[in-house]
């Protein structure tokens, strides 16, 4: 007959399909929880971490704060009139009202809508207050946004009004100052004690006077009207804003006073800016890229207009972003690694639930083959079977985590549903193809040799490959990383060549397992031989059961893949818990910290003394801390944290905190002749030991210091120079402390209520604000739930492989009851053979674990997520770890027991007869 | 010989299973045997042989009907005491040999000794006496699958043989072996019947180990019948 009529397609027998169904219905529907389970995970994660990103981006936008605003300066159009003076350009507000829509329109329709409305500003010189003992500046600022500014109501007084009628004014260069009206605060009119009609008695930087007088005193409609941030000095006096001890008051300016404002200054003094504030809330992580990269070419093109005043744009907006895009990646990427070693276990605890369905139906497969069901009819019925499990369970899945999260992604269940659907289908068609072979082995030894051969090729040919892939994921993981490249043209997705890196600890896992696997027949061949030289009877047959059990390759591998993979999770997410506590600690140096305001650092020596005073507080440091500190290094100006401290109680203190002790600190009270010693810290190199510093100050002549040693990080900052207070004033600067670092377990409550003014930071807010950041809780989440999930996967392997073993071992056991072994001492044989297994995976799995965390938490780049300066080391949380393995060996213990508790009742003989 | 038998088999019952799928497995079996003879139990596939062996043996219990075995009741004792029955006095061999993979043919054949904590020295004269019994002393290392089935079956006789057990239960141990290599497998059992004075009860279908046998029994649907031995199965009449 011809070939071609022969051939035909499968043709799968229904009923046989149903009664499988309803015989394992069982262990199907064990695999269908599986898929579904993980399949929520996989499909949920990336969305749940997609949302998070929105989220992050928005936080770290709103945590920028000012950094965050775009800002667009322009210089004016020259004032000069055709007689050698200034001309008075009445309609300068509408000027700015162009400037402003001239801004807005460059910005692009992108960035236009994750800004707020443009305010534009129009500054002032800083003026110095001439009265007065203490340091104060003034600066009149001009405000329009929208509706022309925020909204007034004068108090006393009236609006500032022009200096003169709307008519042709020019004004010669060198005549007397030109008068000009501002309103005032009613805080700003207190501090300086003047009213309506007053004039402020200011100069500019040459010492001229500048006629300016108060037109009235207002009160905000809506002080928290973000055009108010602008200029903060307009709503109160600002301390500090011109150096450390000064203060700054505002003038606002009107429509009508702005022309005169210009004339009352030198050219080129008045800078007008149009400031867009960054609406967190209108951000996605959708729009960070094509944001960042507008804001890039804005600046890139910044003066390049030929036709009018060109635009300057300055912002930090793009590097905000990027930051966020790179805290994004880096936390996808970690993600992602978590959600491969769940897939890796997955697919392991797949292999052996099909292997386990598989056994129980061996003897049915083999009555169908040989009753003459054609193999392809077989497997098409099995491919039937486990599709519609599979798919179905997954579909499951993924709608559960439609519902719980804001969208899915099924990409990252299709390898679950693939093995879902592939295991059983092949399993279950070799075993039928092998029982309708020779059921016993060749006799012949060279034949015998040769399939056993060809086995351990076939074998070691797996191993080499899962090898060289493990090792070429760790060599690109360490070369280039897996956080994707920042590029501001990429989607932030995880794309195709990180699939390799991505699978790192997967493959590293799975290399743990496989060389485990190898070693575990052996050490069971040496317990057997040390056993049989014993004359313990029960310790020959369990090492025999050992023995006879410990070729079997999944069960190994699925309970070392997952205890470790487990561990790993465990690790990560106490390494991050770690690493934010220990951020805590640098961000805040102690438990508590007060920043005293400017206007009573006086009170600072008082207020250390009740704080000390108080119960549970253990140590009290006070410092003058000085951001922004003018020190030279030999002709550069740098700009460190300045910090004097009595260097002795600051080593105190930082013996008491997890923060690193800093001996060098001792160097710093050594007397001497000369300079004063410093300890300094750069974060580009800057400073270094033993270079020659001189502090500026405002009135005398700069203190010489010399660099002895290397600073701690002080507050997170990168630059930080560390003088003793006893030494500075012995050169000749008295501190004025400003900062109290505070320990003890009453730290917290000490500066609760504390009568100065002053800013209070507690290392436990700052904690729970790190904690609750959207991508660190997300990842955090992440972890625990995969080591809760990997567990779990572990346990259910356990299961799987003791209940695909149950038959062959309860057979053995009846086999030796034959022969004597009483039943008790038959649980023991019995734990011979299951134990073994889960004692490697509970011992080896956790250091595998710490291992892998080892060689891959690196390149993870947690501290973007931990807020650290560097990488923070591996945590090995050893109780975590311990409760992992005694769980796992707890559940072995537990199957013996269970077991024959189960067959308590089935008698010898019908064991015997159910192996025939 | 003494006149007490070794063997006896008093009104035994057996009944599988309730209702439609009730089977009577064994109707009121009696018999005896004595010390030191073979006897063959035959009968069709399905006719209550191994239940039989089993309740015989104490892996099963019988319904109703009592066994002695050497003077002790098997289905009084509790599982303890069948251990200790089956350490001392009972011994099996079945169709599919039940070796233990990873031992050597000796270690096989050395289990029951360990388990009646017999000394190392004693225990290896015992294994290589035994193996040189079944005309296995030059495999003695070999493991069970670098062996032939009659040679593996050998093995188990021997093991069944080790603790100089009084009666030796052997359910077809030709089953899974040809023709020929059953044959010697089933003369090895008729020898040791004569060496080390055991008592043997086979099972089997086939007629030419009935040959071999002291004693014939034929059972059919869960009844016992007397059969002169030496006489080919095919012959007997089928009673109902
Ligand atoms: N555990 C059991 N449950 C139900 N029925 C059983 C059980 N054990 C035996 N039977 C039934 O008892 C009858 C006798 O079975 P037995 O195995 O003793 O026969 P046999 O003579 O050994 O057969 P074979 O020569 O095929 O081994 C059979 O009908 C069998 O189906
Ligand atoms: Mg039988």
């Amino acid at each position: 007959m011809n070939r071609w009529l022969t051939r035909r397609w499968p043709a799968p027998h229904w009923p046989s399909i149903r009664g499988r169904g309803r015989t394992d219905l069982g262990p199907l529907l064990l695999t269908g929880a599986v898929i579904a389970i993980v399949a929520l995970l996989a499909g949920a994660v990336p969305a749940l971490l997609r949302a998070a990103a929105d989220n992050a981006v928005q936080d770290t936008v709103r945590r920028a704060g000012h950094d965050s605003n775009v800002l667009a300066h322009a210089d004016w159009e020259r004032d000069d009139g055709p007689n050698g003076g200034r001309v008075r350009t009445a309609g300068l507000a509408d000027d700015i009202e162009n400037f402003r829509a001239r801004a807005t329109y460059a910005l692009g329709p992108d960035l236009d809508a994750a800004l707020l409305p443009p305010v534009a500003v129009v500054n002032g010189p800083i003026l110095s207050v001439s009265e007065g003992n203490v340091p104060r500046t003034f600066q009149f600022t001009y405000l329009a946004g929208d509706l022309d500014g925020p909204d007034v109501t004068w108090v006393a007084g009236n609006a500032p009004g022009p200096a003169v009628p709307d008519e042709y004014i020019e004004v010669p260069y060198d005549g007397p100052p030109w008068p000009v009206q501002v309103g005032l605060s009613e805080a700003d009119a207190a501090a300086l004690g003047l009213g309506p009609g007053d004039r402020i008695p200011v100069k500019d930087g040459q010492g001229h006077d500048k006629n300016v007088r108060i037109s009235g005193i207002y009160r905000p409609a809506d002080s928290a009207d973000p055009a108010w941030q602008l200029a903060p000095a307009l709503l109160e006096p600002v301390p500090g804003a011109d150096g450390v001890g000064t203060t700054r008051f505002g003038g606002l300016l009107s429509r009508e006073s702005l022309p005169d404002a210009r004339l009352a200054i030198d050219e080129d003094q008045l800078r007008r800016t149009v400031h867009f504030v960054a609406e967190p809330d209108a951000l996605t992580w959708d729009a960070t890229a094509a944001l960042a990269s507008q804001v890039v070419k804005l600046k890139a093109v910044s003066g390049s207009s030929v036709r009018e005043e060109p635009l300057r744009w300055e912002s930090q907006l793009d590097t905000t972003l990027r930051a966020a895009r790179a805290r994004n990646s880096a936390a996808s990427a970690q993600a992602a690694v978590l959600l491969v070693g769940v897939l890796t276990a997955t697919v392991l605890v797949l292999l052996l639930a099909a292997d386990l369905l598989v056994r129980r139906r061996t003897p049915a497969l083999s009555a169908a083959r040989q009753r003459g069901a054609a193999l392809p009819d077989l497997g098409t019925e099995l491919v039937i079977e486990s599709t519609v499990v599979a798919v179905s369970a997954a579909a499951v899945g993924l709608a559960l985590a439609r519902a719980a999260a804001p969208g899915v992604h099924w990409a990252w269940a299709v390898p679950v549903v693939l093995a879902g659907a592939a295991a059983g289908p092949a399993f279950g068609t070799l075993a039928a193809a092998r029982a309708s072979r020779d059921r016993r082995q060749p006799a012949n030894p060279t034949a015998r040799r040769w399939i056993r051969a060809t086995g351990q090729l076939r074998r070691t040919a797996v191993e080499v490959a899962v090898l060289i892939a493990a090792v070429a994921a760790f060599g690109i993981l360490h070369q280039r990383g897996i956080v994707p490249a920042a590029d501001d043209g990429g989607t932030g997705e995880l794309t195709g060549d990180l699939i390799l890196p991505i699978s790192a600890l997967a493959l590293g896992a799975l290399v743990g397992a496989l060389v485990l696997r190898r070693l575990v027949p052996l050490g069971a061949r040496f317990a057997l031989r040390q056993a049989l030289r014993s004359r313990r009877p029960l310790a020959v047959f369990g090492a025999a059961r050992a023995a006879t059990t410990a070729g079997r390759a999944l069960p190994l591998l699925v309970l070392v893949s997952s205890t470790a993979l487990a561990s790993f999770a465990l690790i990560l997410g106490s390494t991050v818990t770690r690493g934010l506590a220990d951020g805590a600690w640098d961000t805040v140096g102690a438990d508590a910290r007060v920043d005293v305001g400017a206007d009573a650092e006086a009170a600072t020596p008082a207020l250390a003394e009740r704080i000390t005073a108080a119960p549970g507080v253990d140590q009290v440091v006070v410092a003058q801390v000085t951001d922004s500190a003018r020190v030279f290094s030999e002709s550069t100006l740098l700009a460190p944290r300045l910090v004097i401290v009595d260097t002795a109680a600051f080593q105190r203190l930082l013996a008491t905190t997890p923060l690193p002790d800093a001996s060098a600190l001792a160097r710093l009270t050594a007397p001497g002749p000369g300079d004063v010693p410093a300890l300094v810290r750069s974060s580009r190199g800057e400073l270094r030991a033993g270079t020659p510093l001189q502090l500026s100050r405002d009135d005398a002549p700069a203190i010489r210091l010399t660099a002895v040693g290397t600073a701690p990080s002080v507050g997170g900052a990168g630059d930080v120079v560390i003088v003793d207070v006893a030494a500075l004033a012995d050169a000749g600067l008295p501190a004025v402390p400003n900062t109290v670092w505070v320990t003890g377990p009453g730290a917290a409550r000490a500066v609760s209520n504390i009568d100065v003014a002053a800013d209070v930071v507690l290392r436990a807010d700052v904690l729970r604000t790190q904690r609750v950041a959207p991508l660190t809780a997300g990842l955090l989440r992440l972890a625990w739930t995969a080591a809760a999930v990997l567990l779990a996967l572990g346990l259910l392997g356990l299961m799987l492989a003791a209940a695909a073993g149950a038959s062959e071992r309860w057979q053995t056991l009846t086999r030796l009851r034959t022969l004597g072994l009483r039943p008790r001492d038959a649980r023991w044989v019995a734990a011979g053979e299951v134990l073994p297994p889960v004692v490697v995976a509970a011992v080896c799995g956790p250091l595998l674990g710490a291992l892998l965390a080892r060689l891959t938490l690196g390149p993870l780049d947690l501290r973007l997520l931990t807020g650290q300066a560097a990488d923070p080391a591996a945590v090995l949380p050893w109780w975590l770890l311990g409760l992992l393995s005694v769980a796992v060996l707890a559940a072995a213990t537990a199957v013996v027991p269970v077991e024959s508790a189960l067959r308590r009742r089935d008698r010898l003989s019908e064991v015997l007869r159910a192996g025939e | 010989m003494s006149s007490e038998p070794l063997l006896s088999v008093r009104g035994v019952h057996r009944r599988f299973g309730t209702g439609p799928t009730l089977v009577h497995a064994l109707r009121g079996v009696s018999f005896d045997v004595a010390a030191g003879s073979m006897v063959a139990l035959v009968g069709r596939s399905g006719s209550g042989k191994t239940t039989l062996l089993n309740v015989i043996g104490g892996l099963d219990r019988p319904d109703t009907g009592t066994v002695h075995v050497n003077g002790t009741d098997v289905t009084a004792l509790d599982e303890d005491g069948l251990s200790l029955l089956r350490r001392e006095k009972v011994s099996y061999v079945f169709q599919s040999f039940g070796l233990i993979p990873v031992l050597s043919a000796a270690e096989n054949v050395a289990a029951p000794l360990r388990l009646a904590r017999v000394a190392p020295a004693q225990r290896e004269r015992r294994v290589e006496l035994l193996l040189e019994l079944v005309g296995l002393a030059d495999h003695a290392r070999q493991r069970p699958t670098e062996l032939s089935g009659g040679q593996q079956q050998r093995v188990a006789i021997a093991r069944a043989l080790a603790a100089s057990p009084r009666l030796l239960l052997a359910d077809e141990p030709t089953g899974q072996l040809d023709a020929e290599t059953g044959l010697s497998v089933m003369a090895l059992l008729r020898g040791v019947v004569e060496s080390e004075g055991v008592t043997v009860l086979v099972s089997t279908h086939d007629a030419v180990m009935m040959a071999l046998a002291d004693r014939v029994i034929r059972i059919h649907d869960g009844h016992l019948h007397e059969q002169a031995a030496g006489q080919p199965y095919e012959s007997t009449p089928d009673v109902g």
